[in-house]
């Protein structure tokens, strides 16, 4: 009941043919369908129609984040209590957004465009569901199984995290707090992970990164000789984070969108007590190994 | 709402201190709670007060499995659905089963397992501050897993299995093996979004198979592998991998006799996911992927 996951994250690119080419032969993923301006992509273990959509756009940037709902009721009450917060709420058809139904669009406190969907499209996953292989042969790149969680920037994450929280029913799992007790960073999930959304100090509408789930940190550092093996720029890692103590490598794709991918955390059930981190311990908070914090991590962002 | 996950399990032990000795050493578990005749223990990331009790008596096998619900109106709904469905329910007070025990319900389930439902348990924290804390405890003993994962058990009837955990208590089924006349002889079912909580292999009623420990990535498995042999614990199945689930294991032995297994891997699972099959002539690498057979031991040790 209520939102279950994330669902897909659609970035605005200026040359989808150079994103694409990095989507599927350095990350991985698979092309599922193609239009003049968009791209769609899905990671080998979904099962649904796509967990990225890149956009045609002449500046990078967020287009849009969509969470997937649990049942077809969820939407109706979701969409009542967002406008009687106060936000606008407003329909897309099923047709109006290639391989899923209805869905309801709005505009976070935090700026971004939200989405929520329950009906996607099945695609199917790459193996049988007959006597299955645990896995695929002969995928190319980092090949993650699955989209993880999405980080975005608000210039009030108080604000925001009280919105996400008490109208969107996502809980708290870690909070870090400067000096005066006000948060600048949360990391809030619905699916019993350590985040499937995170918001930290920035500007309304940014997009810090989005995450690949990989199933261990052999595969983490698999995924780090790739990167370079492809000259693509590694902002941070591999490395450990305090905070949802997950196991990762931050790096920018071709057009400067930022991308992770994550491992590990741990399973909070949902009255899991909210872990809290002191601006103090900021360093080891983000990279516990390094316990500082570079520039670029701090201001780079969409 | 409802059921959230695996909870804890009760076994029996003939001799408390060796099996107390054993989960605590070897295992890595801590010890929250004693009485004369029953030891609480809970693995390191938990919050709750107990995720295994070890029970004295004069031979092993399983005393009762308990599942977490989410909210305390969950006990009576499943009151009503599990008595809807024909059997008896008994209810228990909080404290009642165990001391930091929260409220329960109890039934045997047609496979003739005591299950319990509970809502509640005393939180005593896990071993991390809540303000800044590293991202594991340093001086743990013992394979050390954070928590408790599944638990598999035997049934007669495993359709009957499956349909009760399904229509009564909500289950969803990830996987199963199926017989070339159709019969089920394995289900692999789940509340928590994995590949299970818990699944049912056919057998006798009332059967352990083994309860396994959540390990954070396969090389945990491989240490574990180490801890376990030079302890001496008898492994059952060194660390290879499951077809069903995908998941990495190591499964052996308790000194009462009781199969463990160690636990890591698998896929998310979205609740309208379509299940997998896997047909009887491939139930070898349904089980065992690398080596494609079962072992007898196996197939027909249980407690």
């Amino acid at each position: 009941m209520g939102i279950l996951r994330l669902s897909h994250v659609d970035v605005r690119v200026p040359d989808l043919d150079l994103a694409t080419a990095y989507y599927t032969e350095v990350m991985g993923l698979l092309e599922v369908e193609r239009t003049d301006s968009a791209v769609y992509l899905k990671c080998w273990d979904e099962v649904d129609h796509h967990s990225l959509k890149l956009v045609y756009a002449p500046r990078v940037g967020l287009e849009r984040i969509s969470f997937k709902v649990e049942h077809d009721d969820d939407l109706a009450e979701l969409e009542s209590r967002i406008e009687a917060y106060g936000f606008p709420v407003r329909r897309a058809s099923r047709g109006e957004e290639v391989g899923q139904g209805e869905s309801i669009r709005f505009d976070t406190p935090s700026g971004q465009e939200m989405e929520l969907v329950r009906e996607v499209d099945k695609v199917g996953g790459v193996l049988p569901r007959l006597n299955p292989p645990p896995m695929p042969m002969g995928l190319p790149g980092i090949a993650p199984p699955r989209m993880d969680h999405v980080l975005v920037t608000a210039e009030e994450v108080g604000e925001a995290t009280k919105f996400y929280r008490e109208v969107l029913g996502f809980r708290l799992t870690e909070q870090l707090l400067d000096g005066n007790g006000h948060q600048i960073g949360v990391w809030m999930e619905r699916s019993h992970s350590p985040h499937d959304l995170a918001v930290v100090s920035g500007p309304n509408g940014g997009l810090h990164h989005f995450a690949f789930w990989l199933d261990d940190w052999d595969h983490v550092r698999r995924a780090a000789d790739i990167l370079a093996y492809n000259g693509v720029q590694i902002d941070v890692g591999p490395t450990r984070h305090g905070i949802t103590r997950g196991n990762t490598i931050y790096f920018f794709d071709p057009l400067g969108t930022r991308n992770e991918v994550f491992t590990g955390g741990y399973r909070p059930d949902p009255d899991f007590p909210t872990i809290t981190w002191t601006e103090d311990n900021i360093g080891k908070a983000i990279f516990y190994y390094e316990g500082d914090l570079n520039e670029r991590f701090m201001k780079v962002h969409t | 709402m409802g059921i959230l996950r695996l909870s804890h399990v009760e076994v029996r032990v003939p001799d408390l201190e060796l099996a107390t000795a054993y989960y605590c050493e070897v295992l890595g578990l801590i010890e929250t709670a004693r009485e004369p005749e029953r030891v609480f223990l809970k693995c390191w990331d938990e919050h709750e007060h107990h995720s295994l009790i070890l029970r004295y008596a004069p031979t092993y096998g399983l005393d009762h499995l308990g599942f977490k619900l989410q909210d305390a109106d969950d006990l009576d709904r499943y009151e009503r659905s599990v008595e809807k469905y024909g059997l008896a329910v008994t209810r228990m007070a909080r404290g009642e089963v165990a001391p930091g025990h929260g409220e329960a319900i109890r039934f045997t389930s047609p496979t003739g397992h005591l299950v319990e439902l509970v809502h509640g348990m005393e939180k005593v924290g896990n071993l991390l501050p809540l303000t800044n804390p590293p991202p594991r405890p340093q001086g743990l003993v013992g394979i050390a897993p954070p928590r408790l994962d599944h638990v598999f058990v035997t049934a007669e009837d495993v359709d009957e299995g499956t349909r009760f955990f399904r229509e009564a208590l909500g289950f969803r089924l990830t996987e199963q093996v199926l017989a070339d006349d159709g019969a089920r002889l394995a289900a692999w079912l789940e509340v928590s979004h994995t590949p299970h909580d818990i699944a049912l292999i056919t057998g006798p009623n009332g059967g352990l198979h083994h309860f396994a420990f959540w390990l954070d990535d396969w090389n945990e498995v491989r240490a574990a592998a180490d801890t376990l042999a030079y302890h001496g614990v008898p492994i059952d199945v060194a660390p290879t991998r499951h077809g069903a689930t995908r998941g990495f294991t190591c499964y052996f032995f308790d000194p009462a006799g009781n199969r463990n297994e160690v636990f890591t891997g698998g896929y998310w699972v979205d609740p309208d996911q379509e299940p997998v099959t896997w047909t009887e002539a491939e139930m070898g690498r349904a089980i065992f992927y690398y080596e494609g057979v079962v072992n007898q031991r196996f197939l027909t040790v249980h407690t």
